[in-house]
């Protein structure tokens, strides 16, 4: 017996609303769940998802992509890449992993949503598979830090991560379970597909596994490559809703859902990927400096999906602009100073011709953020180490729960956005931030960031050692400079052939 | 005599950070204060100039003599810390 083509039966069995008869609509799909948002169950059948796939196809298609990934590993395993790469890049794949690692599998609950409570039936159909795929992206990007649990226990931050209160994992957190954890299923699909996915995981993703490639980690490359193919696939999801929402004439409610999303999601990579890129990377394996990614990635790409979808570039576009130039560099200075804080040993990135590169990627560079290294190095210089460590906490953003910076030196424009909300002093690290809780102060008007917990006694002992503690933090994960500090060196070799 | 929080905004640093001063202290010790977390760390002393306290949402300069406890200020202020001629 011939097989149908592909192509004659896809549509019937995409098909697969039906008008319950023993319960009602709402009781099969809660508002609180779907967010249908007043459209019917009919309206939303419109949804057409661009990528479509069969359950042959996608087994199929994802063994191959497995049988890739994990037979390079295999493949290079003896080759101990780990054992030799630049301490900078071991830093990037443990922080990668631990950021990551479990916010996968988080997303495949959040695809789970879609699956069940999705109106839109291609909707529905197309999270299946984006479940599956999130659950492979946890656990291969569990198994593969594992197999270096045994070099060091910053490796095992890759399942331990989300399950402390180290301040980036709290930060993590707070993103995703604001974007995905608890949003209905239309809320999902423009959020995390949409806005996160299609926006901003590319970065992470590909524009990082250039640089994987350009270091010589092949491994890293081929896996993190190979999940974004899956996530090409799934972030196609929310495209799709807009149309449907537009259609609706709910523009604006789409709107800020994507401003919120964009904003938040953009937060988060300023802390991971910007120092990632800028100055943990191996110099000559920068393919492109992370304002040159954002811009290639997020500007062009993104910016033109959003028109071409008939929205508008958010509120903020142009204080996002700006903040490519700073807020990366401000995020890595205190992620270095802060270094015991992490799980992972910060790469300083700032030797004479490292330098040279950033002044030359963001000109200004050395008169402004060199300006606070320029003392840090001093310090290191004449004995002072103790001076390059902290004494006190950084002021926390209520909203992304990451420091509040700004350009230091000579263009110093260090700003915290407040706000009086119920009697309780917010603080908030931009305007957008600030805009952010704002929209829904209900939703987010009981967290307490870091320092709010700090100060309600929560961290004991109130010091650098109960902060450590409170964070899960032990002697051999807290982070310390990648290079032992040898990239000093530099400046005295510098001084030498000067002089 | 109580300890009262403030974040410090220190004039060329590139941070805002917790600091906990006490309610008897005059501003130029809460600038003393915040000094020590950010002079010779990230920013460079400098001879000859007098730190001063403004309240960063305001733009209010207080007088350098003025208590916490006479300043109006909330828990978790945030307070600009200023290289100044007087």
């Amino acid at each position: 017996m011939a097989l149908m083509q592909r192509e004659e039966w896809y549509d019937l069995t995409r098909a697969t609303n039906w008008t319950p008869d023993y319960v009602g609509e709402d009781e099969l799909f809660p508002e609180e769940m779907s967010g249908a948002r007043g459209i019917s169950m009919e309206d939303w059948e419109s949804y057409d998802e661009p990528y479509k796939v069969t359950y042959p196809e996608y087994v199929t298609t994802q063994r191959e992509k497995d049988s890739g990934a994990y037979s390079v590993k295999a493949a290079l395993e003896r080759d101990a890449f780990v054992d030799r790469a630049d301490p900078g890049w071991v830093s990037t794949m443990i922080a990668h992993y631990g950021a990551i690692a479990l916010a996968e599998y988080a997303a495949s609950i959040a695809e789970a949503r879609m699956a069940r409570f999705a109106k839109a039936p291609g909707n529905r159909n197309m999270a299946v598979f984006g479940m599956m795929d999130e659950n492979r992206h946890g656990q291969i990007q569990l198994f593969f830090p594992h197999a270096n649990v045994k070099r060091s226990r910053q490796w095992d931050w890759a399942h331990k991560a989300y399950h402390t209160n180290e301040w980036g994992a709290i930060a993590a957190r707070s993103l995703f379970d604001d974007m995905m954890m608890t949003r209905d299923a239309v809320g999902v699909s423009i959020m995390l597909t949409f806005a996160f996915e299609t926006g901003f995981t590319n970065m992470q993703f590909l524009g990082l596994a250039a640089d994987a490639a350009e270091a010589g980690d092949h491994t890293f490359a081929s896996l993190i490559s190979s999940i974004q193919t899956d996530e090409s696939r799934h972030a196609q999801q929310g495209g799709p809703s807009l149309k449907v929402l537009l259609e609706h004439g709910k523009k604006e409610e789409a709107q800020q859902m994507i401003d919120v999303a964009i904003w938040r999601s953009w937060k988060l990579f300023s802390v991971l990927t910007g120092p990632i890129m800028d100055y943990y990377t191996p110099l000559e394996a920068r393919k492109q400096s992370f304002k040159e990614f954002m811009q290639e990635w997020i500007i062009a790409q993104f910016e033109r999906q959003l028109i071409d979808l008939g929205l508008d570039k958010p509120w903020y576009w142009d204080e996002f602009m700006r903040a490519l130039d700073e807020t990366h560099h401000g995020m890595h200075l205190g992620v270095w100073y802060w270094r015991p804080t992490v799980w992972w040993n910060p790469a300083a990135g700032v030797t004479p011709a490292e330098r040279e590169w950033l002044e030359e990627k963001y000109p200004g560079w050395n008169d402004t953020w060199g300006q606070a290294w320029d003392v840090i190095v001093d310090n290191l210089q004449n004995g002072k180490p103790e001076l390059t460590g902290p004494e006190t906490l950084p002021t926390i953003c209520n909203m992304s729960n990451i420091p509040i910076v700004g350009t230091p030196g000579n263009g110093w424009n260090v700003k915290d956005y407040q706000l009086e909300h119920e009697g309780r002093l917010y603080h908030f690290g931009s305007e957008p931030d600030r805009w952010c809780f704002q929209v829904d102060p209900e939703r987010y008007k009981k967290h307490m960031n870091f320092i709010d917990r700090f100060l309600a006694g929560e961290i004991q002992p109130p010091d650098l050692m109960g902060g450590l503690a409170y964070m899960g933090l032990a002697p051999g994960e807290m982070g310390d400079d990648a290079h032992g500090y040898s990239w000093v060196e530099a400046y005295r070799q510098a001084t030498e052939n000067a002089a | 005599m109580a300890l009262f929080p403030i974040h410090s905004n220190f004039e060329r640093d590139f941070v805002i950070q917790l600091v906990p001063v006490d309610t008897e202290d005059t501003m130029d010790e809460v600038a003393e204060k915040c000094a020590h977390h950010s002079i010779d760390r990230r920013v460079r002393r400098q001879p000859g100039k007098v730190l001063r306290v403004r309240h960063h949402e305001k733009g209010t300069l207080f007088p350098r003599d003025m208590k916490v406890s006479e300043a109006g200020l909330r828990p978790t202020e945030t307070l600009d810390i200023l290289f100044m001629d007087e």
